[in-house]
C-alpha cells in the first residue's frame, strides 16, 4: 500500500465492544453510511468535510472508542499535514504568496491542504464510527441473511479469523530463526537475505492444508444450498431499510449539487 | 462466476499472506511493502480474477484491522492482481527473467493506477519515504503529478520486482500434488 | 445393502506412482464399529478419505475397483446426501475448523445452517452436538484459540451436527498428550449408539477401547479383519505397533511355556488376571 504504515498492526481488531445506539444499528445501515459519507468527504466543500469529521469524531468518543480514534487520526493525518504543508504550502506553484520569516508560503497551497485534511479526516473518521462499533461476524451476519455470496463471506471471514494464530506463528519463526543468528538489524543487504529464511516457512505453512480446508467446508455442505439459516442474525427494521434507501437516494443529488455549484 | 472451495481457501490464504509477510517487511526494515505476494501467487494459480479479489480484500481487511484509509489503495491492488493474471496466461511466469519483467510491467502499472488517488485523495503525498522524492522533484521545478509518478514508480518497481520473483520462487517450490490441482497453473509450467 | 463396500480397490496419487491400495475389498455395515490400524505408510489415511468420500475428486481416481456408498459410488451422490453419509475428522486440530465462525456455537450451526434447515432443527442439533462433546462452558471461544483438544472436540460436534450414519476419524489423538486422549475417548463413549464409526490409527490402544472389528492394513493390503484377540495374536500387530503391556507380558510367559501356548492374548488387566492368576514362579535370575 503506498500510504505508509507507521507502526505493524497489532492484529487486534479496530472494534471496541460496547453497547450504544450505533452498536445496535444494523451494519448494513452503516455501511450505507460510510458510502454516504464517502462520496461526500469528494463532494462538499472543505467547510463540510469537516463538520462531517468532527460529527464523527464526537460520535465516535461518545461511543467509547475515543482513544482509537485520536491514534488513528494523529497517526494518519500528522505526516499528511506535514507533507501537505510542504508540498502545496511551500512547492507548489498556487497563488497567494507572502512570506513568513524564511519561508514563502502560498495561502491557497494552505488552503488545499486543508481541504485534503478535511476530506481525509471525514473519510477516517466515518469509516472508523463502522469499524470501531461492528464486529465482523455481525457485518456477515447482517451480510448473510441478505442473501450475501457465502463464498465472499467466507473469504472476508476467514483471514481475520487466521491472522492472529498466524502472526503468533511469524513471531515464533522470527524467534527461531534470530537465536540461529539471523541478522534483523544489519545492513540492506543482510536483511534482503535475512528475509526470504522467515517468509519460506510463513508461505508453507499457509499453503500446507488448503485441500484439507476445502474439503473440511464441502463435507459440511459450504454451499450446498442455494440460501443458509441464518441465526441470531442482528435485527433490522423497515426504518432502517427505508434509512438506507433515502441515504442512497441522495447521492447523485450530492454529486449533482457539487458539478453545478463549483 | 462459482469459484471452487478450493480456490476461495487459497484466497483466503494468501490475504494472511500478503497482510504478515506485509509486516513481516516492516519488522526487517525493508524499504519495501512487499504486500502483494500472496496476490500474484493466486493470480498465478487460479487466474486474474481470484487474483483481482485477492487484492481488493486485503485492502478491504487491512482497512478493518488497521488503517480505513490504506484500503482507499484497493484499485492498486486490482490491478496487481489482473495484470498478474493475464501476464501468468501468456506464460510470463514460465521462467525466472519473464517474471522479472511481468514485476516491471505490474510495477509501471500499478504506479498509473496509484498515482491520481495519491494526487487526487491524499493531495500528492503518502506520509511515507516517497514524499521526500517528490518534494525533490518539485524543488526542481517539476509538476505535482509527475513528481509524484517518478518518486513512487522507483520504489514501486523494486518492489513488485522482489514480489513476482518470490511468489514465482514459492511456486516453483510447491509439491505436485497441490498445484496440480489448480488447472490455472498449467499455463506457468516451464515447457 | 452394506452401508460402505470397498470393491478390490487399487489407488495411486500420482498414475505413474507405486499403489498406496492394492486391491482392497471389505464391507462396512451400519452400526458397526471398526478400526483400521496400521503403520506410517500403510495407506490407512487414504482408505480413510475413500471410506469418507473425499476420494475420488479431481485428477485423484481410482486406478482400479471402487468405493460405493449404500450401493452407489461416490460420484454418483450429490453434495447435499454426502454431508449426511459419511463425516470425516482429521488429525490436526486447527485444519478441521470451518474458517468461518467466530465462536464455538457459529462453528457447530455452520453445517446444518448450510443445508437451509429451519432455525429450530439447526438450533436442536447444536445444544444435542454441545451437550455430547462437553463444549458448554466454550460456547463463544473463538474457536482457534483453543487448545488442540478442544479445538478436536469441536470438529466432531460439528461433524455429528450434520447428523451423518458414519463418522471417520483419522488419528484423532495423533498429537495429545494422555490426559487429553483419555478425555476425547471418554466422549467418544458418548456417541450415538447407532452411529458408525471408522477409526483409524497408527496406536494400538486408543481405537481398542472403541471397536469390535480390527482391520490391519500393511503396505496397502488387508492383512487381517477380525476381533480384538485376533489382532493381538498376528505377527504383523506386535511388529509394527508393539502389543499393550499385558498382551505382552502373556506372550513373552507363553514362550517361556508357563502360560498354555493356546487361546488368546489378554488385551486389558481385566482379561489377564485369570490367566496370571495361576502362575507358579520359580526363583529366576
Amino acid at each position: 500500500m503506498a500510504v505508509a504504515r507507521r507502526a505493524a498492526p497489532g492484529h487486534a481488531l479496530l472494534y471496541v465492544p460496547g453497547d450504544g445506539f450505533l452498536y445496535r444499528l444494523n451494519p448494513l445501515t452503516k455501511l450505507t453510511l460510510v458510502l454516504w459519507v464517502a462520496v461526500a468527504a469528494f463532494m462538499l466543500p472543505t467547510a463540510g468535510t469537516w463538520a462531517i469529521a468532527l460529527f464523527a469524531f464526537v460520535t465516535g468518543v461518545l461511543a467509547g472508542a475515543g482513544k482509537v480514534f485520536a491514534r488513528r487520526l494523529l497517526f494518519t493525518l500528522a505526516p499528511l499535514a506535514v507533507a501537505l504543508f510542504v508540498v502545496h504550502g511551500l512547492l507548489v506553484d498556487h497563488g497567494g504568496r507572502e512570506t513568513w520569516g524564511p519561508l514563502d508560503i502560498s495561502h491557497d497551497g494552505l488552503a488545499y491542504m486543508v481541504r485534503i485534511i478535511g476530506r481525509i479526516a471525514a473519510l477516517l473518521s466515518g469509516s472508523l464510527v463502522f469499524v470501531t462499533t461492528t464486529h465482523p461476524a455481525r457485518l456477515l451476519k447482517a451480510l448473510d441473511s441478505h442473501g450475501f455470496s457465502p463464498g465472499l463471506a467466507y473469504v472476508i471471514a476467514s483471514p481475520l479469523l487466521l491472522l492472529e494464530p498466524f502472526s503468533a506463528r511469524a513471531r515464533a519463526i522470527r524467534e527461531a530463526q534470530a537465536a540461529r543468528g539471523l541478522d534483523l538489524d544489519g545492513n540492506i543487504p543482510a536483511r534482503l537475505r535475512a528475509f526470504p529464511a522467515l517468509l519460506m516457512p510463513l508461505v508453507t505453512l499457509a499453503l500446507a492444508d488448503i485441500d484439507h480446508r476445502a474439503q473440511v467446508l464441502d463435507g459440511r455442505g459450504f454451499r450446498a444450498c442455494p440460501r443458509r439459516t441464518v441465526l441470531d442474525a442482528p435485527a433490522d427494521s423497515d426504518g432502517q431499510k427505508w434509512f438506507r434507501r433515502l441515504l442512497i437516494a441522495t447521492i447523485p443529488l450530492v454529486i449533482a449539487g457539487r458539478l453545478l455549484w463549483l | 462466476m462459482k469459484l471452487e472451495t478450493r480456490t476461495l481457501v487459497l484466497i483466503a490464504a494468501a490475504i494472511v499472506i500478503n497482510v504478515v509477510v506485509g509486516q513481516l517487511a516492516v519488522w526487517v526494515k525493508l524499504p519495501l511493502y512487499v504486500d502483494a505476494i500472496g496476490t500474484v501467487l493466486v493470480a498465478i494459480l487460479a487466474g486474474p480474477w481470484a487474483g483481482a479479489i485477492t487484492g481488493i480484500l486485503t485492502n478491504l481487511i487491512w482497512g478493518l484491522i488497521s488503517d480505513p484509509v490504506a484500503a482507499a489503495f484497493f484499485p492498486v491492488s486490482l490491478v496487481i492482481g489482473l495484470v498478474a493474471g493475464f501476464l501468468a496466461r501468456l506464460g510470463w511466469f514460465r521462467s525466472i527473467g519473464m517474471t522479472v519483467a511481468a514485476g516491471v510491467v505490474i510495477g509501471i502499472l500499478s504506479t498509473i493506477v496509484a498515482v491520481p488517488i495519491i494526487v487526487y485523495m491524499f493531495g500528492g503525498v503518502t506520509g511515507a519515504g516517497t514524499d521526500f522524492a517528490t518534494a525533490y522533484l518539485l524543488a526542481v521545478g517539476q509538476e505535482l503529478i509527475n513528481s509524484v509518478a517518478v518518486a513512487n514508480l522507483g520504489t514501486n518497481l523494486v518492489d513488485k520486482i522482489v514480489t513476482c520473483v518470490i511468489a514465482w520462487i514459492i511456486v516453483k517450490r510447491l509439491p505436485q500434488r497441490f498445484s496440480s490441482g489448480f488447472a490455472f497453473f498449467g499455463y506457468s509450467k516451464a515447457q | 445393502m452394506a452401508l460402505i463396500s470397498v470393491e478390490h480397490l487399487v489407488f495411486a496419487y500420482e498414475s505413474d506412482g507405486p499403489a498406496i491400495l492394492d486391491g482392497l475389498s471389505f464391507e462396512i455395515e451400519a452400526g458397526e464399529r471398526l478400526a483400521i490400524l496400521g503403520g506410517n505408510g500403510s495407506g490407512k489415511s487414504t482408505l480413510a478419505q475413500w471410506i469418507a468420500g473425499w476420494l475420488p475428486r479431481g485428477t485423484h481416481k481410482a486406478a482400479a475397483g471402487s468405493v460405493l456408498v449404500q450401493g452407489r459410488p461416490w460420484s454418483e451422490v450429490p453434495v447435499r446426501e454426502r454431508t449426511e453419509l459419511v463425516q470425516f475428522v482429521g488429525q490436526l486440530p486447527m485444519q478441521q475448523l470451518s474458517g468461518f465462525a467466530f465462536t464455538v456455537w457459529d462453528e457447530v450451526v455452520f453445517g446444518p445452517g448450510n443445508l437451509a434447515l429451519p432455525a429450530e432443527e439447526v438450533r436442536r442439533r447444536a445444544e444435542e452436538v454441545i451437550a455430547i462433546c462437553h463444549l458448554d462452558h466454550l460456547r463463544d471461544r473463538d474457536p482457534f484459540s483453543l487448545s488442540g483438544g478442544e479445538q478436536q472436540r469441536l470438529s466432531i460436534a460439528a461433524a455429528l451436527a450434520m447428523k451423518p450414519q458414519a463418522l471417520v476419524l483419522d488419528e484423532p489423538t495423533g498429537n495429545f498428550d494422555p490426559e487429553s486422549r483419555d478425555a476425547l475417548l471418554t466422549q467418544m463413549a458418548g456417541l450415538p449408539r447407532d452411529l458408525t464409526t471408522i477409526w483409524c490409527d497408527v496406536a494400538l490402544l486408543p481405537p481398542m477401547a472403541l471397536a469390535t472389528r480390527f482391520l490391519l492394513l500393511d503396505e496397502g493390503r488387508i492383512v487381517l479383519d477380525g476381533d480384538a484377540a485376533t489382532l493381538l495374536a498376528h505377527p504383523r500387530t506386535r511388529e509394527i505397533f508393539g502389543l499393550p503391556a499385558v498382551a505382552e507380558a502373556a506372550l513373552q510367559l507363553r514362550e517361556q511355556g508357563l502360560l498354555p501356548a493356546e487361546g488368546p492374548l489378554p488385551a486389558t488387566l481385566e482379561q489377564a488376571l485369570p490367566l496370571f492368576g495361576g502362575l507358579a514362579v520359580e526363583g529366576h535370575r
